[in-house]
């Protein structure tokens, strides 16, 4: 029997692509299946909240000029990296992450935690010439995320595909888009105050190039920044309750 | 060019053109609708490409036809153009490499130009050598490793084409977007959906012709080289379909998102990254080491139920492994473990391919002492085996915790993608030009020493200047002073890089110099070839000889 | 469709491991099946053939045989 069945697949290039397909996907399959309920293993962090317009489109620039080649978005649970970089990532923190960004490599250091670390004119000088603030530095210059003005009115646009991938924007937030990139980076505009109601309080609204006048790339990109690890408090309550618990 | 559109039957001239007028419909399509963004750039390049081509079939369209003769002879101009493309990839994506290596030590060489930064510039270099360098070597061997183990023609002479120069597009736009910013940010599958759909139509050609080709075969058996081409094209379909899953922002939009997030995602995409080393860089070549090695050793392989076995066993665990990529991250701990022990159990049919090509040159030593084309071949086995030893270990999560997020990484991936799947592609390149376009030797047996020494010496720097600096960073990361807090700052840790960065820059160097001058030396011996043809014009297209047996044994 | 993850998980590190060695016992099995050795042993010997050619429509049985003819 195995040896009409051998015989078989081997003269017959149609059976063998399928036995090439069935052990290499059986293979993938129970690995990759859990994964789809892994949702129901993925720590609740009820106060998660999504990306605002204009820190979306800070982290496609992040994506545009390829910064996960250098640096990693996960800090691992290891002792050295929580003393380093702050609490561990959870699988939670990157739920609205399409695609994730964890990265492979730490040419510079890991940014899971970077939001808060450092100021706004800090993150702006740093991006303009990394070496006028870390001398010893071998990141490029990103001069011209300054001058580039950012481009806002398609904004809806790429909520409604992230609607189609499944984080939860609501209606209102997809019509008001462009509106909420703009306010976010103008404070001292009428729609400045619709950002915060949209995407709560806590939310970040300033010129964060330090120039109020102009939306520009920078404003997109220090915003997403400034927001990175920030969208949950749940791993530092965690790490917090493990401090206690010892 | 009339050379080849001229192995075209009208027919198959008349379909090449209708395909180049809709890409150039699609070209303009896209350049109008993505005014303002990215894609309309890609449009443009589409509709160029596409047009050139056509100006280029329009030149051999009313040459004769190709007579009935032509189906006693194997197709091999897709072959001929493949080589020639596999080394000016391997070219330009290595010059990129040796740039953005530069970048690391000098990070001032980008003269404020968004394109020439490291986060452009580093997937042109990835794509250049994997899918230009690695694609285009693994499309052209394996039109001609089909034919002479199945002893039969290619079925048509248009799919060929098709395939070569379609999946050079899908190369073109994927390197050319990364210049303008486009990109998925998923490491070696950045690029985009509309590039991303067209490689799917591409391949599915591809897996078609194989499997046609197969069909008309005259030997009962398929020859295991075949069985490794076969999972490279398969495995690889399946993996990139699943891993670009995508909504775009709009049909005018370059810009997609990814249908999975966060830890799915991650899983995903280190499922498609291992598999893609696994079916990509190597699955396919040990498909050309199969066939090319023992031909040029003129010795059978050693054992061919070794090869079928670990021919299985590749096939099997490397799907399972991707997960140790992502050690002590927030992937669960069962997935992980998982990961690790098939890691390690993939170190038995890795090494018993190795083992079955070096046991194989056994008896044939002084063949290999002689001909640097065939020592190029066994340097390529005896780096398969370290770096898949290597890569096992990595596996190991204590190891991993040590390794990952450094350059040892990057040390291991050169260690196979420069010592294994480039050696065994110039390896084969030298074996197969003199037989394709019908010459004794190569032009120049000294320039092929020449070129397999820079090879080895930049590949034996790269990998001790990355072995050096990934250790000494892990263990700066994680040493701690008697006052039980960190040693050193990461600025601390960057900057002891510096000197390997200089020292990993000089071995691409020389890696590079080793490729131009194989250029040089094939783009010799066709000229060569061409020459005598021009002077003889003997016209008729002689199949090599019996005797020529000599020739491929070695001179 | 909510399947539990745990079973899932309880499905793929048992069931997986019985495919593993079962698979693991048919390839060995099929390299090893004493009928399948004549037909190895040539296409280990055919790709050193020197012959160039498609084979056309020539019988099986008249082709050019390699070193082990």
């Amino acid at each position: 029997m195995p040896e009409f069945f051998h015989r078989k697949i081997e003269r017959n290039a149609i059976g063998f692509v399928v036995a090439i397909v069935a052990v290499a996907s059986i293979g993938g399959l129970v690995e990759i299946a859990p994964l789809f309920t892994i949702h129901q293993t993925v720590e609740e962090a009820p106060d998660m909240r999504v990306y605002t317009p204009l820190e979306l489109a800070g982290r496609n620039i992040y994506i545009r000029e390829g910064c996960y080649a250098c640096h990693s978005q996960m800090i691992r649970t290891l002792r050295d990296e929580v003393e380093r970089y702050g609490p561990y990532s959870l699988a939670v923190e990157s739920k609205y992450d399409h695609p994730m960004l964890w990265g492979s490599k730490r040419t510079g250091p890991d940014l899971a935690r970077i939001g808060d670390k450092y100021s706004d004119a800090w993150h702006v000088r740093h991006l303009i010439n990394p070496r006028d603030v870390v001398p010893e530095s071998v990141m490029p210059k990103y001069g011209w995320l300054a001058r580039n003005e950012l481009r806002i009115e398609d904004l809806g646009a790429h909520l409604v595909a992230q609607q189609d991938v499944g984080v939860p924007y609501t209606q209102e937030m997809v019509d008001n888009a462009t509106r909420d990139a703009y306010g976010q980076a103008t404070p001292d505009t009428d729609a400045a105050s619709g950002v915060s109601e949209r995407y709560g309080a806590a939310t970040q609204v300033r010129a964060f190039d330090g120039d109020p006048a102009r939306v520009t790339e920078m404003d997109a990109l220090v915003a997403y920044l400034q927001i990175l690890g920030r969208l949950t408090e749940a791993p530092y309550k965690q790490s917090a309750a493990a401090e206690a618990g010892e | 060019m009339v050379r080849f559109v001229s192995g075209l039957t009208v027919t198959e001239r008349q379909v090449a053109l209708v395909v180049l007028l809709a890409l150039s419909l699609i070209g303009l399509a896209m350049a109008a609708a993505g005014r303002g963004d990215p894609m309309g750039a890609q449009g443009f390049i589409v509709m160029i490409f596409s047009v050139g081509l056509g100006f280029a079939v329009m030149s051999g369209y009313y040459a004769p036809e190709p007579d009935e003769s032509r189906l006693s002879r194997y197709y091999d101009d897709p072959t001929k153009v493949g080589i020639v493309l596999t080394m000016i990839w391997a070219v330009i994506g290595m010059a990129v490499g040796v740039w953005v290596a530069a970048l690391l030590a000098w990070p001032d060489l980008t003269f404020d130009a968004a394109w020439a930064s490291f986060g452009r510039l580093r997937p042109v270099h990835t794509s250049g050598v994997i899918f230009g360098f690695g694609g285009n070597a693994l499309i052209a061997t394996s039109f001609h490793v089909l034919q002479r183990t199945s002893r039969a023609r290619l079925p048509d002479q248009f799919t060929p084409w098709f395939v070569l120069i379609g999946y050079n597009l899908f190369c073109i736009v994927a390197a050319s977007g990364y210049l303008m910013g486009v990109t998925q940010s998923k490491e070696y599958a950045e690029p985009e959906w509309y590039a991303d759909i067209w490689l799917v139509i591409v391949w599915v050609a591809y897996f078609l012709l194989y499997l046609r080709t197969l069909a008309r075969r005259k030997e009962p058996h398929i020859y295991v080289a075949n069985w490794y081409y076969m999972a490279f094209i398969l495995v690889v379909a399946v993996l990139h379909i699943v891993n670009n899953l995508a909504v775009p922002v709009s049909f005018a939009h370059a810009k997609s998102y990814s249908l999975f997030s966060g830890v799915q995602d991650a899983m995903t995409e280190w499922w498609y990254g291992h598999n893609a080393v696994a079916f990509f860089l190597t699955s396919g070549f040990l498909g050309m080491m199969y066939y090319y090695l023992p031909k040029r050793a003129g010795r059978p392989i050693f054992s061919y139920r070794l090869s079928i076995i670990s021919f299985w066993g590749i096939t099997f665990l490397y799907m399972w492994a991707g997960s140790h990529h992502l050690h002590y991250t927030a992937l669960p701990q069962w997935v992980q473990t998982l990961g690790m022990t098939f890691s390690i159990m993939l170190l038995v049919p890795s090494w018993a391919s190795a083992g079955n090509a070096l046991a194989t040159l056994n008896g044939a030593w002084h063949k290999v002492r002689d001909d640097a084309t065939l020592r190029f071949m066994m340097v390529a086995a005896v780096f398969y085996g370290l770096s898949t030893f290597e890569g096992s270990f990595m596996a190991i999560r204590p190891v991993n915790s040590l390794s990952h997020y450094t350059d040892w990484t990057v040390g291991h991936v050169h260690a196979g993608a420069l010592g294994w799947v480039a050696m065994i592609t110039f390896g084969s390149i030298y074996a197969l030009v003199p037989w394709m376009w019908k010459r004794q030797a190569m032009y120049s047996s000294r320039l092929v020493e020449v070129h397999f020494w820079l090879a080895l010496a930049g590949t034996i720097v790269y990998v001790f200047a990355m072995w050096n600096s990934g250790i000494i960073q892990g263990l700066m990361w994680r040493t701690y002073n008697d006052g039980g807090t960190l040693a050193y700052s990461f600025i601390d840790s960057m900057v002891a890089m510096h000197p390997y960065y200089i020292a990993r820059a000089f071995g691409g160097l020389l890696f590079l110099s080793g490729a131009v001058v194989g250029t040089y030396n094939v783009w010799m011996t066709i000229r060569a070839a061409h020459a005598e043809a021009a002077a003889g014009e003997t016209g008729a297209d002689v199949p090599i000889a019996a005797g020529s047996g000599a020739m491929q044994a070695g001179e | 469709m909510e399947i539990a993850h745990d079973a899932v998980v309880a499905f793929s590190k048992s069931w997986g491991l019985f495919y593993l060695v079962g698979f693991s016992l048919c390839v060995v099995a099929y390299a090893y099946w004493p009928g399948n050795r004549k037909a190895f042993t040539h296409a280990k010997m055919s790709v050193l053939d020197d012959d160039d050619r498609p084979l056309g429509d020539r019988p099986l049985g008249d082709r050019p045989l390699g070193p082990e003819a």
